[in-house]
């Protein structure tokens, strides 16, 4: 399967709004909760995860996918 | 250390609409790279972090020590929304869709408005069933997390414009004339 840059602009531009969008919750548990209370860790462990996945996306080396199948029927 | 109902509200909110943001993220990525695709992983398991986040948070939510009159009195109007309504007299439009139209039969017959969470909720499982072909209960959960959430944001956004505004709902100060408590909305809003 194949994704062109277009794409992968898109799915990375979603992935950071989403990242965006989550990024008060760790905060606001931790200000609320401390650093060290159960909820603040897991909100931080989920930000984490939703960088890594933006991170990796912006990494994407859409070149390095395998060359599509030439779908051309000459029709 | 607690956390005032506003801030529950608000996280709830946040992580409800990232929940649903990140499961359509990660269905894109898996069907444009696949499932075992490294960045569809990554993507399923921003998911799933959110997805228990929230769950998390509004299970303290319902445990917390500050939050009187608030969330409880919410899980008080889940419990009201599952009572019966006065049925909603079907009319059928002529284009109904199949799904829609099952929909509406299974209100009618639960007696329920079509608005309502339940119906709206086996509509759901009827869809997952036709366009995959089977369902599983972690699925079916999910679904259902998905329309309780969507209660609980709809309900919270009702109460917001009740206290903001609550001349314009002239009907429900006549019926609670005396008390400062929110408007809980009967049968089926979701």
């Amino acid at each position: 399967m194949i994704i062109d840059a277009r794409e992968l602009n898109d799915l990375t531009r979603r992935a950071t709004d989403l990242m965006s969008e989550t990024a008060d919750v760790p905060r606001v548990l931790r200000n609320r909760l401390g650093e060290q209370h159960q909820l603040a860790q897991a909100a931080q462990e989920m930000q984490g995860s939703i960088e890594s996945l933006v991170q990796e996306l912006r990494c994407f080396d859409i070149s390095a996918q395998p060359a599509a199948a030439d779908t051309y029927d000459g029709s | 250390m607690h956390i005032p109902e506003a801030d529950f509200e608000d996280l709830i909110r946040t992580l409800s609409e990232a929940r649903s943001r990140a499961t359509e993220l990660a269905t894109s990525i898996s069907a444009r790279l696949g499932t075992e695709h490294r960045l569809a992983v990554l993507a399923n398991a921003a998911s799933l972090r959110i997805e228990s986040m929230l769950r998390e948070v509004r299970s303290s939510a319902t445990q917390g020590t500050d939050i009187a009159g608030g969330l409880a009195e919410l899980q008080g109007a889940l419990h009201i929304e599952t009572q019966p309504v006065t049925p909603a007299p079907v009319n059928p439009s002529d284009h109904i869709r199949p799904g829609m139209e099952a929909m509406t039969a299974f209100a009618a017959q639960a007696g329920l408005e079509l608005e309502h969470w339940l119906p709206m909720f086996v509509n759901d499982l009827n869809s997952q069933v036709r366009t995959s072909g089977g369902i599983t209960f972690e699925l079916a959960e999910r679904l259902l997390q998905q329309r309780k959430d969507d209660f609980l944001r709809d309900f919270l956004i009702a109460r917001r414009m009740y206290r903001t505004y609550p001349h314009l709902f002239p009907e429900i100060q006549n019926e609670q004339p005396s008390s400062e408590s929110q408007p809980i909305p009967q049968g089926g809003a979701s």
